[in-house]
This record gives C-alpha cells, structure tokens and sequence, in this order.
C-alpha cells in the first residue's frame, strides 16, 4: 500500500445475519424447534463491493440515507466487523467514537470511565493516566462533574467526555459516527477546532453526520452511500448538494441509476 | 507523517493493519492471543473497577461476598445433619467439607454466572472499540478469583475454632498435599472460565440464558460432591464424579483440605481433562461467533 494512505478498502463486502425473532430467548428456539419451525434469519448486506481509499490528513465525510451501510462501515474500518469479501488496510493508531459514550460502567466515574476506554484501546495505564487530565479538561464539565457517576450526567455531558476521549487519545485515524450532535454551540466549536488540529497534524479523519452543514464544513472530500453502495464521491458540497436533491425528489439522479 | 509524535509507542497496535474475512469464521488466532496477552491489563482493571462500583456504596458490601457462602454452608450443613438423623460424631468435619466445597463451587460459579452477561452488558464498549472480545468474560474470572481469595482465610478460621470447641474434628494439620492447592484453584479457574465463554456466547443469541442458568448452577451444585462425600459413590457409580466437571475438583479439594491427601491421579486426570475441555470447547464456540456480537448486541 502507498505510504500516504490512510486507510485503504479494497472490494469490500460485510454480510451479517440477523434474528427477526422479536424474543430471542431460549425457550423461544425451543418452541419453535418442536414446532418444526426454523429460526427467521436475515441476511443484511449492508455493504456492497466498495472500493476507496482516504489519504493521511485528508477528512472524509460519508453522506446518506439510515440503513445505507455507513456505520457498518465505519466498524470495519475500525477492525469491529471484519469483512466478509474484500480487504482493508489501516495505517496508522484507530480512535473511534461510534456509539454514544465511552459506555463501562454507570455507577463508575467519568474519570474511570476514561482510563478504562483507554486500557480497552490497548494503552498501559500509566499512557492513559497521564492523557487523563487532559481529557477532562477538554470535556470542561460544570464543577466536580467528572469524578461523578456517569449516570448523574445529562446526555450531552456524556457526549462531550465521549468525544473528549475519542479526540484526545492521538490517534492516526480519527472515526465520528454522529459524534457531534451532542454538545452545545460552544463545545462544537471547539470540536471543530480540535478536528482541524488533528488534520494539521497529518492525521485523517472519517465523518458520519446527518448534520450536511457539518460535512460541507469540515470535510475536503466526501461519499455518499446509498443501500450499501458507493454512488457517488467528489468535492463535499456536490457530494452534499446531490443527496439534497435526492432527499427532495426521492429518486435517484438519472446518471446513477445504472450503478 | 511528519507529525508522528512520541505516542507511537510499544503500548500501541501495530501501525499497519489489515483485516480480511476470517478463514472458517475464525479470527487470526495468534494475533488475537497476542492482543489478548497485551491488554491482559485492561481486563485486571475492569475486574477492579467493576468491583468498586458494585460496593461503592457499602463497606459491609464485600463482607456479604464471605458471609453468603457461610450462611449457606451452615443451612446446608443443618439440612444435612438432619437428613440424617442428629447429632455427627466427627465434630464440625462434615461442615468442613460443606464449606470448602461450596467456596470452590462459588469461585467456578461467579465465573460463569457473571462472565456469562459480560458480553451482554459490555455493548457500548463492545460496540466502539477492536480488541479480543475473550477479555470481558477473563475479567470477570479474575473478579471471582479476587472474591473467592478471602474465603480460604476464613474457611482455616471456621476449622480452627471448630477443633477447639469439637476435638473430634478431623484436621490435616500441615502436610505436603497442601502444594496441590495452587493448581487445583487454577484449574477450577480455567474450567470456570472456559465454560463462561460458552455460555456468554449462548447469551448473546438467547437472552434468557441467564435465567436458565441460575437453575442449572443449582442442580449442579448438588450433584457435586459438596453436599454428599465422594466416597458415597463405588464402582462405575463413581462415574458421577467424573462426568461433572467440576466434580474431580471438589473431590480432590476435599480430599487435601479434610484428609489432608494428595489427589489421586483419576481425580488429577479429571481435572486436568475437564479444564482443557472447558476452554478449548468454551473458546472455541466464543472466538468463531465474536464477529456477530457487534451486530447482535
């Protein structure tokens, strides 16, 4: 792989089966089996042979519809989810912020919550120690709020330790999966300042946001995803403007409709 | 890449990565181990953490962890002696046997029970981040291994006060079979822990597995030989002892805590051929259904 890229996907394709049982219980499989019934599985192909590559420091921003494959994405690119066709190259430290929360334990607090997402990141303790303050300060919550029980916080106090962790942990390739939704105005802004920061410093970073301002904005290139699919990559405002009128007419754009 | 600063340290996955689909939907087995091995830290810590959380709020919160199991012993212990008709005339023996078996049984048990919901309630975390899936149920047996420490001091205390007041009770005094200890513990530690991959796995499909499971922990401990002496059983009848996992174990616990003996070598056998069927079997079923946990947490 060429030294500038980031994160090369080659061919890729990620199936996964899901339940459509409304229980999945024991008992459930049980009564069905002696019913003769089989469980209803469903195969999701939620991403498609897509192909891309994302250069070091660039900031890729990924558009479109819900169920459209990208934080399926997301989570191959972050080795979650491995592929089930094709390949991906990942150059470089992964920080990721997908789901909501740094997400251990509620009755723990912020702090710990934050050294423990670093050990699960595979830093030693002493690593994520020292990064400890600084991501605190970075979250600024109100006063003592960060050696409190995280389940004391208000929703976008959580979102900010969050993004505080997933930004503060230096990571080569930064993944936002409608990571800035959470914080006020001004938490955003200084968001967006760090996210800049981080692309100064070569680094690359990847964005899933329904907020199209925010890809326009941050973003010097984008996709758009639609049923697992790549249909379109380009320039993000285009990018962005294309999925509007998408959103505005409901078919796709006449040129696409052969992909 | 100018700006690759000193965080590139060792601590840090390797910088180039490459994931492909699994050969026969297992990951690549010794980067997984290596990644297991690494963050080894990360699942001490949890087990840490988990605990302060569970007792932050009451210092009396772990003494239960002791005094349950020793309030269970003693109500077993009077079923016991009841059953079979008053007074024993071995002083406090058979509680001996009742209470270390029941700690052992405890340890295996809290591994299992609670690595089987670490996968279940990881979900956020499991959701956000790469690393061996192996490691949230690990911690959870290194969290019963922390609760199950505490008990052998106290079980030694029971004895000792119990040879005061009852002469008659049977004490091993200090032999060599004591050397055994370590390695049995390890081996129910290693049984425990391979079972809960199994059934963190069975927890993510069935989410009643948990439920089910504290019934079939129950019927378990009595078929152990916690209850009932091992020598109850002669003959092929014996083969209930061995068919438990965890009855080999007991057995041979009791054996160096009551008669103060060394294992037999069945019983070594036993153990040692559950433990390594537990966590191969348990692995196994875990590491090829990991991929699904992220989608079907």
């Amino acid at each position: 792989m060429p030294d500038d890229l980031a994160i090369r996907i080659e061919d890729l394709s990620i199936k996964y089966k899901i339940n459509v049982d409304t229980k999945r219980t024991l008992k459930n499989a049980l009564m069905r089996a002696s019913k003769g019934e089989r469980v209803r599985m469903r195969t999701v192909e939620a991403v498609k042979h897509l192909t891309l590559d994302v250069p070091h420091g660039s900031v890729l921003g990924i558009v479109g519809a819900n169920g459209a494959g990208k934080s399926t994405l997301m989570r191959s690119i972050a080795g979650i989810l491995p592929p089930t066709e094709g390949r991906i190259i990942v150059n470089g430290k992964i920080s990721t912020l997908l789901a909501l929360g740094v997400g251990f334990n509620p009755a723990l607090s912020g702090r710990d919550n934050i050294i423990l997402g670093g050990l699960a990141s595979g830093m030693s303790r002493a690593e994520i120690e020292a990064k400890t303050d600084e991501i605190a300060a970075f979250a600024d919550l109100p006063d003592g709020f960060i050696d409190m029980p995280v389940r004391t916080y208000s929703s976008g106090m959580y979102g900010r330790v969050a993004f505080s962790v997933a930004v503060n942990m230096t990571p080569d390739i930064l993944l936002l999966d409608e990571a800035l939704s959470a914080g006020d105005a001004s938490f955003k802004e200084k968001s967006f300042t760090r996210m800049r920061e981080l692309c100064n410093e070569a680094r690359t970073i990847v964005i899933v946001s329904h907020a199209l301002a925010t890809i326009s904005e941050l973003c010097d290139t984008a996709i758009w995803m639609h049923k697992g699919t790549m249909l379109a990559k380009g320039k993000p405002e285009e990018i962005v403007d294309q999925y509007l009128k998408f959103l505005d007419v409901g078919t796709l754009p006449s040129n696409f409709e052969d992909m | 890449m100018a700006a690759k600063d000193s965080s590139a340290t060792p601590g840090f996955a390797p910088r180039i990565q490459v994931f492909e689909p699994h050969r026969a939907s297992l990951p690549p087995l010794i980067p997984y181990f290596k990644e297991f091995w690494r963050r080894r830290v990360f699942a001490s810590e949890l087990a840490k953490f988990t605990d302060k959380a569970e007792y932050l709020d009451s210092k009396l919160g772990k003494v239960w962890l002791v005094l349950n199991p020793l309030l269970l012993a003693m109500v077993y212990y009077l079923l016991v002696t009841v059953l079979k008709g008053g007074k024993q005339h071995n002083g406090i023996t058979t509680l001996a046997h009742i209470l270390i078996g029941l700690f052992t049984f405890y340890f295996a048990q809290t591994c299992i029970t609670s690595g089987a919901q670490s996968i279940t309630s990881g979900g956020r975390l499991i959701l956000n981040q790469a690393f061996p899936r192996a490691l949230l149920p690990f911690s959870s047996s290194i969290s019963a291994f922390q609760q199950f420490l505490p008990t052998i001091p106290v079980y030694i205390f029971v004895i000792v006060v119990g040879k005061f007041f009852y002469p008659s009770t049977q004490v091993p005094g200090f032999t060599w079979a004591f050397i055994w200890v370590p390695l049995v513990v390890a081996l129910v530690g290693i049984t425990g822990f391979g079972l809960s991959l199994l059934f963190a796995t069975m927890n993510v499909y069935f989410r009643d597995t948990n439920k089910i499971l504290q019934y079939f922990m129950r019927i378990w401990l009595y078929l152990s030989p916690i209850l009932w002496q091992p020598e109850m059983f002669h003959g092929w009848h014996r083969a209930v002892i061995y068919l438990n996992p965890l009855g080999p174990t007991l057995s041979a616990t009791s054996h160096i805590w009551i008669n103060g003996q060394a294992p037999t070598l069945a019983e070594i056998l036993g153990m040692f051929g559950w433990a390594f069927a537990s966590i191969v079997f348990g692995g196994y079923f875990f590491i090829s259904r990991e991929r699904d946990f992220a989608v079907r947490i």
